[in-house]
């Protein structure tokens, strides 16, 4: 007996110093919430926080597709993408069946701490429809301009904008490029048609008052997107009912991050 | 005659349970390896996808006149040592986790510094939407590699811990099931693929 119990001893030691062995790294997550929209920070005001939840929430009704945004002063100790794939593991975001989820983390600017982040975290399933490269070109062209202006509400909503309808199947990535190279030729086409004004009426003033010719003004450019806006903001009902929460998907480091 | 018949029920019933729990414990054994291998597979895959990337890496970068050759060489050099390595998905004992994972380790340096190098001496490069477009792809793959890496180890700690654990070691001992090897995080490694652009 005696000399089974060294053995389980020797035993139970050896696994202890296996397990001692893995790292341990302590991984801790804001605590999960049955809300879509959740502003630690407090930068949001609550109208149109709660026009988001409301959107997001009809979206995943209608579509199973979930989007948690997280505004948040901290990185609970890491990196913004690590983070964001952590916590949309441990919420488990999107369907398990689908891994259909995308999580939106945000780390605003504070007092102490003059910079902000934000991270994109994919879920498996989405993995094709939004590509790493993809939610980096919607973080720096349609979040970090926002973000930089201190407008969370804009970058969130600018974001969703672009990954909703993607997400829904209504809108590609490879559309998305077109769009941007067309918004790129246009206002390339206005800037040449108002600098081609500019010259025409300088040289015309100029022929006109030979005398007293100074120099020409500038002109402004108000570009409007050719896209559409992904229609529906604070459209759906809000029953509360059909809400059941988060469906268990799963996230495998897909998405991108960036600094503002 | 009586006694003996006890004796043999007794006997007969003992062998039948321990029998009954021996296949018990080996069924979840083999649950647990096929749980490791599957975590492997992912593992695998997330490694080929950074294989993949390399090649476009390095023809990006060597559009540049000048480019540093030495950072050139050692990451196809590690890509090749990489390639060699080759690893038994049913045994991935000790020694093969960590063969791999030292040749794949040596291509994350080498890739990390090819990206670091661009940026610091070739701006114009850097500026490219092709190399920013690789760059957060590359940085993706570290993220999946390391979501991947922590799931396997996850996979063999149950399977390990379940394998030593007594009396089901007797079970694995007699059923020939090893000790898996895990991943292990050298500083070196843990370092991400990560260069800040200034907005």
């Amino acid at each position: 007996m005696k000399r089974y119990r060294a053995h389980i001893l020797s035993l139970l030691a050896a696994g202890l110093i296996c397990l001692a062995a893995v790292p341990a790294r302590a991984q801790w997550v804001p605590e999960r919430t049955d809300r879509m929209v959740n502003d630690y920070s407090g930068v949001l005001e609550s109208t149109p926080r709660e026009a988001l939840e409301r959107g997001l929430r009809g979206f995943s009704d209608s579509t199973s597709n979930q989007v948690v945004v997280i505004i948040t002063p901290t990185l609970y100790g890491d990196d913004e993408s690590v983070t964001a794939q952590r916590i949309g593991q441990a919420w488990g975001v999107g369907q398990k069946e689908f891994d259909n989820g995308v999580v939106i983390l945000i780390k605003s600017k504070t007092a102490e701490e003059n910079w902000g982040a934000v991270a994109i975290a994919t879920g498996y399933g989405v993995e094709g429809v939004l590509p790493d490269v993809f939610c980096k070109h919607i973080i720096d062209d349609e979040m970090i301009p926002a973000l930089s202006d201190g407008d969370y509400e804009r970058a969130i909503k600018q974001a969703l904008d672009v990954i909703l309808p993607v997400m829904a199947g209504e809108y590609s990535y490879a559309q998305y490029r077109a769009d941007e190279r067309r918004k790129g030729l246009i206002a390339l086409g206005v800037l040449v048609a108002i600098m081609v004004l500019i010259v025409v009426c300088v040289v015309r003033y100029a022929k006109k008052h030979p005398d007293q010719f100074r120099g020409g003004g500038g002109g402004t450019y108000l570009g409007g997107s050719p896209r559409g806006g992904f229609g529906g903001w604070g459209g759906g009902s809000f029953g509360g009912s059909s809400w059941g929460g988060f469906g268990g998907g799963s996230f495998g480091g897909g998405g991108a991050s960036g600094r503002f | 005659m009586k006694k003996n018949t006890v004796t043999i029920v007794v006997v007969v019933a003992a062998v039948a349970i321990a029998l009954l729990w021996g296949i018990g414990v080996n069924n979840k054994l083999v649950t647990a390896d096929e749980n490791v291998q599957q975590a492997w597979a992912q593992v695998e895959n997330v490694y080929k996808r950074r294989m993949d990337l390399v090649p476009q890496l390095v023809a990006t970068v060597q559009g540049a006149a000048d480019y540093e050759r030495s950072v050139l060489t050692e990451v196809t050099n590690a890509r090749a040592g990489v390639e060699q390595t080759s690893v038994d998905p049913s045994t991935l004992s000790e020694e093969q986790v960590k063969a791999y994972q030292q040749a794949q380790d040596r291509l994350s340096k080498a890739v990390a510094n090819t990206i670091k190098v661009t940026v610091e001496r070739y701006p114009e490069l850097t500026a490219t939407q092709g190399f920013r477009d690789l760059q957060t792809q590359l940085e993706g793959t570290e993220n999946r590699i390391t979501v991947e890496r922590g799931r396997f180890n996850e996979a063999v700690q149950g399977y390990n811990t379940m394998l030593r654990r007594f009396p089901a070691s007797i079970v694995a001992g007699i059923c020939g099931f090893e000790k898996k090897g895990y991943f292990t995080a050298p500083a070196e490694a843990a370092e991400p693929v990560k260069v800040e652009f200034d907005f």
